[in-house]
């Protein structure tokens, strides 16, 4: 026992579920780059005098700025699973069209800059509609693209570059272009900041930014899903074509000068950045952030190069090894952290259950196993998939969920007609109906929804407020499980888990931790808040009579409580029964005053053990395929009856298993049980001969039906 | 005892001599001499190093400053003008005693020369001109290079050849003053000789490749031309095998124009690769920057005050006038250049 006692504070002292949950954010793609850059930042500071100056950093801000502008729009490309190397050109044709435009011709910048970027964004559309539309290949066009541009350049120069180069610009705005600073960071350096908060807005917020990552992630499941494929491929070049062009403007601004070299070799630079922070050039997975930081480390290293009097060439041939091994990384990290994820996520800790009562047939307690579910009559066999609760109104229709989103209606009263009542999405689970008569409902991958008996569909809640340091974002919910309405209106609802999807509610059993919590969803405000955290697997939620607690079920920790909202005793929690012998589910008023809960499965010895073992089942989930692992037993389950003082009054089980042996939620009415179960096909009842034969949970709960 | 006495009294002048500047006056050089020099920051931003002009220069510079104690810091942008500015943005951060520049093109580095002199850093511009003057230009007139290189071109095709008198020309960066300027001369020059005919002029943008590619056009197009016109022997190493890949040699004149350098230029003279050269000798512009940084660090003016240009003194080479100090080479360099 002192080895459990050990066992268990190591468990509570050091949270494993660190690793697991860092690695599964989206951000954590950022952690070579940013590393990189660290390591950059520490060794060139070290052997570089000055690079970290303010000076110099206001110096680099305008590289920084123009490299930023052609980066994200290289970012967007490559994100919508392109390519544009053409970049280095249209930055070159800008410079020549915007030093042409105001100083040869005299335009005004008011004209001259949206001609410069119009041609940028010409260059941009025929690339556009050459990958986009014709489907050629985007490397070689955009190859081709970068040769005749250049040549058109090359050409201009030749004619008129004496003309042009001589003739000078006098703008006021033009020297701010060049010169001006904000918060002494250049003009361009702003700008491109600006854009990449705008360009990062519209690619992670927005329905064209979706688009564009989604074409990326696989072009065929974008046009399956109605995305427009092409124009979003053309679009994408056009914004890279006019981003370039911008920077080919403030680089204008800032030099005057129409040298042949201009953006040559170019490409590259900003394809480094962009690759080197980790977007991937497969397409659909990358961000703005990820640009920045390359930016970041291409001008920190070619800077810090120029600096060491290195022979020439060693500058590129740097850049070239360092944007191989990037590429390099960035293959090695997508093949690997998905499985690194799945060996890691997966973190159980130390828990201790009561000693398991005697369930067995003839046993001595209350549990004792009969055959009552062998007499279920089934309803709706073959017609379900899935119906975790049941629910019935005035008229005696019964509804339930569905694994395709639906909740369903069979009519009474022989309900061998179904009919998709709503069709919500996720899956609903737990069911309630209101004073008004509408049906509320958990949806499990969607929050909580109400439905009016109009058949209309209303969100209520999808989030809660968010925990202070979480690593996962749990403002979200993912597993809204079951519910119950307070009189005064107030919804309580419990969330399972928020570790764990519905496709894999059962691996948080392996876990052994509070990972759910119960959420009040208040309709006066509409707002939602978490009021229990941390509870094994919340499950069922049953307001007791008095108006000011509920009875809640933790499935893993096989206990029931009751917590008072309200009243003398508010905020308290006390635990109803401490010791069941399976995993309980839903909890619903019986019409003697007493309480039904519905039991998922049942407890073994083994898995029993094992919670006291989480090394085990830690070296199990890493080592041993999931199929594999050992489960908690969930293939036969009952219901039993309770009082509020914790006593078990009657057990109805389905001892051979032919029947009805698996349930997770049941509900009076008028002299019957209905038993849902999320595994089944149907919905069982049985007659409760010994009940009041006019009970319904609905005037229990709301009064007589007017 | 007469001699030693002497003897002994030369040592003690020289010791003080050398010990302070207590009879420095009376020296030569003067001590001053010596201070302003040493201890000295000279930034150098060349267009790119790794060829014959910018190593020579750096050559000779480090001779002098090995020589004098100060410290030559050179930051290699490689052809490209974001790393230049780069580079001499660093340097300005750094504040040497003097910043020599050597210019892209005209106006790429202005607003560098500008900071460069607002920041008080003495600073020298080199081989092109920027659009704003600075402390000094060291450079040839790319004017008077393009005079002689018609003189060239009249040599080998004017009237008293007998030759058709079609020439073509291979330019360098069409932005750069070596172009513009050298392009400008040849116009001037070229009024006085109807007789040439220019039939084809592009830009190779000082590389051998592009120069080759060019000159074996031009020469297919053009089999009775009589002679090319390249703005950088470098480059025109590219003319020179187009000529000789099509079996021209001797027939179609090569004329060119660069740092001198015995490999490039002489022996390629000598090959009959080039038949005309104008050198403007950077054995010589490098002994030309070592007096500009004497000068500038001794007189320390007010950065950007007192503008002056050194320029370069130009050789003429053809086979006939060539002798063995016509050109200079690397080793010779840093043997005695500068």
């Amino acid at each position: 026992m002192i080895r459990d006692d050990l066992v268990r504070w190591r468990y509570r002292l050091i949270p494993n579920t660190v690793v697991g949950e860092i690695l599964s954010k989206p951000w954590i793609d950022n952690a070579v780059p940013v590393l990189m850059l660290a390591v950059l930042l520490t060794v060139f500071g070290a052997l570089v005098p000055n690079l970290l100056t303010l000076g110099n950093l206001g110096n680099l801000s305008q590289t920084v700025g123009e490299y930023l502008l052609m980066g994200l729009g290289l970012t967007i490309v490559v994100m919508a699973g392109g390519i544009d190397l053409s970049v280095g050109s249209v930055f070159a044709l800008a410079n020549l069209v915007i030093i042409a435009l105001a100083g040869w011709a005299g335009l005004p910048m008011a004209v001259a800059i949206p001609v410069a970027l119009l041609s940028g964004a010409l260059i941009g559309l025929l690339n556009g509609i050459l990958v986009g539309y014709l489907r050629l290949r985007a490397f070689l066009t955009t190859l081709v693209t970068l040769i005749v541009v250049r040549a058109l350049v090359d050409s201009l120069l030749l004619s008129y570059s004496q003309d042009i180069g001589a003739a000078p610009i006098f703008s006021a705005f033009w020297d701010y272009l060049a010169f001006g600073t904000v918060y002494g960071m250049s003009v361009s350096f702003m700008t491109a900041v600006a854009l990449a908060v705008a360009v990062h807005i519209v690619l992670t917020r927005l329905r064209p930014g979706w688009h564009i990552i989604a074409v990326g992630g696989s072009r065929r499941a974008a046009h399956n899903a109605g995305i427009n494929v092409r124009r979003t491929v053309c679009l994408s070049y056009v914004a890279s074509g006019t981003l370039a062009a911008l920077a080919g403007v403030f680089y204008a601004a800032r030099l005057m000068s129409l040298g042949a070299e201009t953006g040559v070799g170019l490409e590259i630079t900003i394809l480094t950045a962009v690759v080197l922070g980790g977007t991937s050039l497969g397409g659909g997975r990358g961000s703005v952030v990820k640009t920045v930081l390359g930016v970041a480390i291409v001008v920190v290293v070619t800077n810090s190069l120029l600096r060491f009097n290195l022979p020439s060439g060693s500058s590129p041939l740097a850049l070239g090894i360092i944007l191989l091994l990037a590429v390099a990384i960035d293959v090695r990290w997508v093949k690997n952290k998905r499985k690194v994820l799945d060996q890691t996520y997966v973190a159980p800790t130390y828990f201790e259950l009561p000693p398991l009562p005697d369930a067995r047939r003839g046993a001595a307690t209350p549990y004792a196993v009969n055959d009552h579910l062998a007499t279920a009559e089934p309803i709706g066999l073959g017609l379900l998939d899935g119906p975790e609760d049941v629910i019935l109104d005035a008229d005696d229709n019964l509804y339930t969920g569905s694994r395709d989103g639906n909740i369903l209606r069979l009519m009474a009263p022989d309900y061998t007609r179904v009919e998709p009542y709503v069709h919500i999405g996720g899956q609903p689970l737990g069911l309630a109906f209101d004073r008004a008569g509408n049906l509320v409902t958990c949806v499990a991958g969607m929050g909580l929804y109400m439905v009016r008996p109009n058949r209309e569909v209303v969100k209520l809640s999808d989030e809660t407020n968010r925990t202070v340091f979480s690593i996962i974002d749990d403002s979200r919910m993912r597993l809204a499980d079951d519910l119950d309405i307070a009189p005064d209106g107030r919804v309580f609802f419990s969330e399972a888990t928020i570790r764990y999807a519905l496709h894999d509610w059962m691996i948080d059993a392996l876990e052994g931790r509070g990972n759910g919590r119960i959420i009040c969803y208040d309709p006066r405000d509409g707002t939602s808040r978490t009021v229990l955290p941390r509870l094994q697997f919340p499950n069922g939620i049953c307001m007791v009579p008095d108006g000011q607690s509920f009875l809640y079920a933790e499935t893993w920790g096989c206990r029931v409580s009751r917590y008072y909202f309200d009243g003398p005793k508010k905020g308290r929690t006390e635990v109803v029964i401490a010791d069941l012998p399976g995993y309980p589910d839903n909890i619903n008023r019986a019409s003697d005053g007493t309480f039904w809960l519905a039991m998922i499965g049942m407890r073994t010895p083994a898995f029993d053990l094992s919670q006291r073992m989480p090394g085990f089942r830690r070296r199990m989930a890493m080592k041993v395929a999931r199929d594999q692992w050992v489960f908690p037993n969930l293939n036969t389950g009952g219901v039993i009856k309770f009082d509020l003082t914790g006593q078990v009054l009657q057990s109805l089980w389905d001892g051979e298993g032919g029947s009805h042996p698996q349930v997770t939620s049941m509900r009076e009415h008028k002299g019957w049980l209905y038993l849902g179960g999320i595994f089944n096909n149907r919905i069982g009842r049985i007659r409760l001969p010994d009940a009041d034969q006019s009970w319904t949970s609905q005037s229990a709960y709301w009064g007589a039906p007017k | 005892m007469k001699i030693i006495t002497k003897l002994v009294a030369a040592a003690a002048l020289c010791i003080a001599g050398v010990a302070g500047p207590a009879g420095a006056q009376d020296a030569s050089p003067s001590s001053g001499f010596y201070n302003a020099l040493k201890g000295k920051k000279i930034g150098f931003v060349p267009i790119a190093m790794g060829f014959n002009e910018t190593q020579a220069w750096r050559t000779a510079m480090e001779r002098q400053a090995a020589a004098l104690g100060y410290e030559i810091i050179v930051r290699d942008p490689n052809w490209s003008i974001e790393a230049g500015i780069q580079a001499i943005n660093s340097l300005i951060e750094e504040k040497p005693d003097l910043l020599i520049i050597e210019n892209i093109d005209n106006r790429s580095y202005n607003r560098m020369v500008q900071k460069s002199i607002a920041a008080g850093i003495l600073t020298v511009q080199t081989q092109q001109r920027s659009e704003i003057p600075s402390d000094a230009y060291m450079g040839p007139d790319w004017n008077e290079m393009g005079r002689n290189a018609v003189e060239g071109m009249v040599q080998a095709c004017g009237k008293e050849s007998g030759k058709n008198g079609k020439v073509a020309i291979i330019q360098g960066a069409l932005t750069a003053p070596a172009s513009l300027l050298q392009m400008a001369g040849i116009d001037e020059a070229l009024k006085d000789h109807p007789e040439i005919t220019v039939v084809s002029n592009q830009a190779a943008d000082w590389d051998a490749t592009k120069a080759y590619q060019i000159a074996t056009t031009v020469l297919q197009q053009n089999p009775d031309i009589c002679g090319i016109v390249g703005f950088w022997d470098v480059a025109d190493a590219g003319i020179a095998s187009a000529v000789k890949e099509a079996n021209l040699q001797g027939k179609v004149a090569v004329i060119t124009s660069g740092s001198g350098a015995r490999e490039s230029a002489c022996d390629k003279i000598a090959a009959g690769d080039f038949s005309y050269y104008t050198s403007y000798n950077t054995a010589g512009q490098g002994r030309d920057l070592n007096a500009i940084i004497r000068t500038l660090l001794q007189t320390m003016p007010e950065p950007g005050s007192k503008p002056f240009d050194l320029v370069s003194p130009l050789i003429r080479i053809n086979k006939d006038n060539m002798t063995p100090s016509s050109c200079w080479s690397l080793e010779e360099l840093a043997q005695i250049g500068g």
